[in-house]
């Protein structure tokens, strides 16, 4: 499977491919976008399975990019991986079609749980 | 709007307890040790800004050797192997985290900045009509590290000198 991931920090990045491996989701073709409109274009040029999305990125935030993505007819697995967490934010998420919301700081054993169902 | 704040050094030192078992001593081998002095040096800094149902500032200080040793735990390479682009980025991410977190205790109707980080010490930094309502000061691994919360006191009632 192919599994974006967008976030504007290269570190935060690097940390959600390296939980990813330490999960046991290291095969899987991973590819990058620095902010919400990137994420958009390379879901839309690159067809990924699923979207991890940071939600407070510069250009389009993630929760705009999933709007975006859904008015397009895209109906990519798409979650959020941020430091923010409401209800309000959730529900938002939720209603626009979000799977999941991971918040940061997480661990390996969090991916796994929300991973495991979807990646197999 | 006025709002008693709703977060206190403690929850402040949980959430960085979580960072540093997350991100930055996931061995439990060095963790923040707490000092209890907020006066203490730093030479690098970052800060996300909250507005709306509180208003304020958080701010993550530390010396650059930290700073250093922090992206290169984020990042699995060694401290000194780290790109300026990349410590201000990973300082940048732990303002963020720690801010993101901080809101998600407050009343709705919160907004996150982004991360703003400056590579000069929290002594130059100039928060308008704010003061420093809590932190967890401490050493990791003998260098300097703080997390504080500014309020603007516009939104806080002990604010009115």
């Amino acid at each position: 499977m192919k599994i974006l991931i967008a976030d504007d920090s290269r570190v935060m990045r690097q940390i959600v491919i390296r939980t990813l491996r330490q999960a046991g989701f290291g095969d899987h073709e991973l590819i990058e976008a620095a902010n919400g409109r990137e994420a958009v274009e390379m879901t839309q040029a690159h067809s990924p399975d699923l979207v991890l999305s940071d939600w407070n990125m510069p250009e389009l935030t993630g929760i705009e990019a999933l709007r975006q993505l859904r008015a397009a007819g895209n109906d990519v697995k798409f979650g959020f991986v941020t430091s923010e967490s409401t209800p309000e934010m959730k529900e938002q998420a939720e209603a626009a079609g979000a799977l999941f919301f991971i918040v940061k700081p997480f661990s390996a054993e969090r991916f796994d749980e929300v991973f495991a169902p979807i990646l197999g | 709007m006025s709002v008693e704040v709703e977060v206190n050094e403690n929850d402040l030192a949980e959430m960085v307890e979580q960072v540093w078992e997350s991100y930055l001593d996931p061995e439990g081998v060095s963790p923040l040790m707490q000092t209890y002095d907020e006066n203490q040096a730093s030479e690098v800094h970052s800060s996300v800004s909250i507005t709306g149902s509180w208003t304020g500032h958080i701010v993550y200080a530390s010396s650059m050797p930290a700073a250093r040793r922090a992206a290169g735990a984020f990042l699995a390479m060694e401290p000194d192997e780290v790109s300026e682009e990349d410590l201000s980025d990973a300082l940048g991410e732990l303002a963020n985290i720690i801010g993101g977190n901080v809101k998600a205790m407050l009343p709705p109707g919160a907004l996150l900045s982004l991360p703003q980080v400056v590579l000069a010490p929290e002594a130059t930094a100039r928060y308008p009509n704010a003061h420093r309502i809590t932190g967890v000061y401490g050493i990791w691994d003998g260098e300097p590290v703080s997390i504080s919360m500014w309020q603007s006191r516009g939104d806080n009632k002990e604010g009115a000198e």
